[in-house]
């Protein structure tokens, strides 16, 4: 059936510095869909951000260039949409965020998705796009952060690796790996 | 310390946590940046929604002029994340 969605994998984080998938990543599915649900940070005003591991290689550090963008209204009314030339990257190998000010109030937190399109491909680069929600602070007030990510991981070479994690700190919350048939 | 790999949770090793301690110094190290950059983001929104009082066939108020010029000098002086977050915006006249 076409746009099964088949549970590879979960994690739950309570307390974790990073969470990886190193496993079931392959040629299976043409998408891998992971769920963010509720990922609370121990550090407020945190990014999060994820990497991948090709094939044969070592470390979460391929090559990605990707575009974001950022669409935010506060409980204090203010609103914003802009694209984001902090966190976009231009063959960079830096984890990529896809959230960013995120609070750490103990109901903040942030939820949303990730699709990665063809990862064993050995023809193409892999592309990606990540849409979150996040409770973040903007101006010291609350916000929805509608965080928009979307890129390519710029190798040629199978990822079988993915590895998410605020850039300080610990986090809390689940993450669901899921194969599209 | 620990890391959940395939769901399973498992303790960073030594260098790891020192990996992990260089990632969460130069993340540190750089709040001031980030601060300042998020404040001239925010800046730039508030200047963008009165541009167009700019306009040739607008006249724009003094007030407004000194609204918009306040904007602008925001960053002035501002030396750390404590300044930085403590800003508080001028009135839109």
């Amino acid at each position: 059936m076409s746009g099964k969605l088949t549970l590879i994998s979960s994690a739950t984080a309570s307390g974790a510095s990073n969470v990886s998938f190193t496993s079931g990543i392959d040629s299976t599915y043409d998408e891998y869909l992971f769920f963010f649900v509720n990922l609370n940070p121990s550090v407020t005003l945190l990014e999060f951000g994820f990497q991948v591991n090709a094939s044969g290689q070592s470390g979460f550090n391929e090559t990605i260039t990707s575009t974001t963008w950022l669409a935010e209204h506060s409980e204090a009314d203010a609103t914003g949409l802009e694209y984001r030339t902090s966190e976009d990257q231009a063959n960079g190998t830096a984890y990529q965020p896809f959230q960013l000010n995120t609070s750490n109030d103990s109901d903040s937190g942030i939820s949303g998705s990730m699709s990665l399109f063809n990862p064993s491909s050995t023809t193409f680069v892999k592309h990606f796009y990540i849409n979150t929600n996040a409770m973040g602070i903007n101006a010291g007030n609350s916000s929805s952060c509608n965080y928009f990510v979307s890129g390519y991981i710029n190798t040629t070479s199978a990822i079988t690796e993915i590895d998410f994690k605020p850039p300080s700190g610990t986090f809390d919350g689940n993450i669901y790996m899921y194969g599209v048939s | 310390m620990h890391k959940i790999v395939n769901g399973q949770r498992v303790e960073l090793t030594a260098e790891e946590i020192s990996q992990r301690e260089a990632e969460e110094a130069a993340w540190n190290a750089g709040a001031f940046d980030r601060a300042i950059a998020n404040l001239r983001s925010d800046r730039n929104r508030r200047l963008a929604q009165t541009d167009w009082y700019a306009l040739q066939d607008v006249t724009m108020s003094d007030a407004m002029q000194d609204y918009r010029q306040d904007l602008r000098d925001i960053t002035n002086g501002l030396t750390t994340v404590e300044e930085v977050e403590a800003v508080t915006w001028p009135t839109k006249p």
